[in-house]
């Protein structure tokens, strides 16, 4: 493995998805002091991040 | 708290990543040097991140978070006068000793400068330090996980233990640092949304100011006098203290951290590793401390949040966690407690990694078995991973039995650390140091440290040889020991190599500054140069001091 931005970017990715899914599916699912969907936003910046990672890796490969 | 079924996914999801890192590096290690000094190969932006990582242990997020809550923004300090300029100082003066002079371990480099006698005193004392050091921090987890989540000490101790040997085991240092990676991203995109959301709640920095005494949220206003402020420290004790002292001998000479930096693949790589980190680094509080004041002002608007007590206090210690529950769903709570674990483990891969390194090379090749084929000290290497981590886990439940061990133990080891700077300064800066003027001054300095505890007391502690002084926290206790011990060793050293006789300069050779090729500079761009990043990182420290004086 030469190249750490392949895996950092499929585990972010991968995270993304999770929460972004539970953020669509279950919009409901809020914590006490929160009225945001916390889930979703955060799964859309971790996708994001992800994502990025994966296009530096493929960029230099 | 309870967790859904998709937060044990995330959890099960990251372990899988991390051990699967480290399987797909287990062929790169060939060598004693590839299993643990990474054989110089890895990329400077892996080992800046590394850098930072390594030291973010479970206990310093744990911690940063409870200090914010019981002090407020003063701890920031710990960054923006602690850790920012002695990682500019070690990037910039003292790299090119360390690199340049070839040392495996930071040790290594004081046999090379000095003798064998100080190396033994320094690598005999990390190597118990990091044993204790990462079995404390160990227990601090598992005692969390059991208040927070209900799982037995015992299991979360040994699962997140035989996570970190296997991946460690496998792929050494390399594996240990791209694991660093991905654990110090998981820890800002897992913690910062805390942080967002928190301060946001709590009506904004202005929201939270109005709620606070004014202490809470600024920086230096109540400095100068140690009974205005909650830490009870005073300027002179804080910049000395922690800010020299305490901090250069830490972020200077801590091998935990430099062996990081000298698993860089250049000494440019190896310079700009401390100056690169200091960036995120110098960011850290405001997702780590800042979440810790939002809590005390969240108590104040009748949400019904409140921080469980503790005695006649608030249990500090709790603030993170109970902040995940009140603005983490299930999913985002699973990533946030993922992130608490990542911080965990990679302080403690930290650990186990500079304790393989020294032990290996600076204890067993030193005294116990020299010259052997270098497939055996790969062995030695592996097999002290093993025993590292059991060791680490055997501190743990130790530490659990006696409480006041630890107490003990953290003692003994700022006694032991805090001369050192004054040793590594004088070695690196000044030719006519010798090894038994360092020797001698690291002891002296050990000994001053014990002095100055047993003859001052503060908040109930010390003053075991009577009370001469006290002091208003033990905080600025430290901060004053750290000052005597570094005075001391400073000045035994100079005498005494005074009186004995100096190694020949040609012996010195890239150990010294004076006698060592200063590496060019020529070429390089200016963001690839160590002074303009120092300059650059030091203006932004010196504006955030203002901002939140």
């Amino acid at each position: 493995m030469g190249d750490l931005r392949t895996p950092c970017g499929l585990f972010f990715t991968a995270l993304g998805v999770i929460l972004c899914a539970l953020g669509v599916f279950f919009p409901g699912t809020r914590a006490p002091l929160t009225e945001a969907n916390v889930n979703l936003y955060s799964g859309i910046t971790m996708l994001v991040f992800g994502g990025v990672m994966l296009w530096l890796a493929r960029r230099s490969a | 708290m309870t967790l859904a079924r998709v937060d044990y996914l995330i959890f099960a999801l990251y372990f899988g990543f991390v051990l699967g890192i480290g399987w797909l590096l287990k062929k790169r290690v060939a060598t004693s040097e590839d299993f643990l000094t990474s054989g110089r190969s890895v990329p400077v932006w892996i080992t800046s991140l590394a850098f930072i990582a390594a030291n973010m242990g479970a206990q310093e997020m744990i911690g940063m978070c409870a200090s914010g809550a019981k002090y407020g923004i003063m701890t920031a300090h710990f960054y923006w006068v602690g850790a920012i300029p002695a990682m500019l100082f070690v990037g910039v003066f003292m790299m090119p000793f360390y690199y340049g002079s070839r040392a495996r371990s930071v040790p290594e480099y004081l046999k090379l400068r000095f003798d064998e006698k100080t190396r033994t005193f320094n690598a005999v004392t990390f190597a118990t330090m990091t044993v204790f050091s990462s079995g404390i921090s160990m227990y601090a987890l598992g005692l969390l996980f059991e208040l927070v989540l209900g799982w037995s000490f015992a299991s979360s101790v040994l699962l997140s233990a035989a996570i970190v040997l296997a991946y460690t085991y496998l792929g050494g240092l390399t594996s240990a640092i791209y694991n660093e990676v991905l654990q110090f991203f998981l820890i800002v995109l897992g913690f910062s949304p805390l942080a967002i959301l928190a301060v946001a709640k709590a009506g904004g920095w202005e929201g939270m100011a109005s709620r606070l005494p004014p202490v809470m949220t600024h920086s230096w206003k109540y400095m100068s006098n140690s009974a205005e402020n909650p830490m009870g420290v005073e300027i002179f004790g804080l910049v000395a203290g922690l800010g020299f002292v305490l901090s250069f001998g830490y972020w200077c000479t801590d091998f935990l951290v430099v062996q990081r930096a000298l698993a860089a693949n250049s000494m440019s790589g190896a310079r700009r590793t401390p100056l690169i980190a200091a960036f995120p680094k110098m960011f850290v509080p405001f997702f780590v401390i800042v979440p810790g004041i939002a809590a005390m002002a969240l108590m104040k608007m009748g949400l019904g949040y409140n921080l469980p007590v503790k005695g006649d206090s608030y249990n500090y210690d709790l603030a993170l966690t109970t902040l995940m529950a009140q603005f983490y769903p299930s999913g985002m709570l699973g990533v946030g407690l993922t992130a608490l674990m990542a911080s965990f483990m990679s302080g403690m891969a930290g650990n186990v990694t500079a304790f393989n390194t020294v032990w290996t090379y600076d204890i067993y090749q030193g005294h116990i078995r020299k010259g052997a084929p270098d497939s055996h000290y790969l062995r030695v290497g592996r097999i002290t991973t093993v025993a590292g981590v059991a060791l680490s886990v055997g501190a743990a439940f130790l530490v659990q039995f006696y409480n006041n061990l630890m107490d003990l133990l953290q003692l003994v080891f700022a006694f032991v650390n805090a001369p050192l700077f004054a040793t590594f300064l004088l070695g690196m800066f000044w030719k006519r140091a010798t090894g038994h003027g360092a020797f001698s001054g690291l002891l002296a300095g050990t000994g001053a440290a014990a002095l100055t505890h047993g003859l001052t007391v503060a908040e109930g502690k010390g003053g075991w040889l009577g009370a001469v002084h006290q002091f208003p926290s033990t905080m600025a206790q430290n901060f004053w020991i750290a000052i005597f011990a570094w005075t001391t060793c400073f000045l035994v050293t100079i005498l005494v190599s005074l009186l004995t006789r100096p190694r020949p300069v040609s012996e010195l050779h890239n150990l010294v500054y004076g006698v060592t090729d200063m590496p060019p500079l020529g070429g390089a761009r200016w963001y690839q140069r160590p002074g303009v990043l120092a300059v650059v990182v030091l203006v932004v420290c010196v504006i955030l001091n203002i901002w939140f004086g």
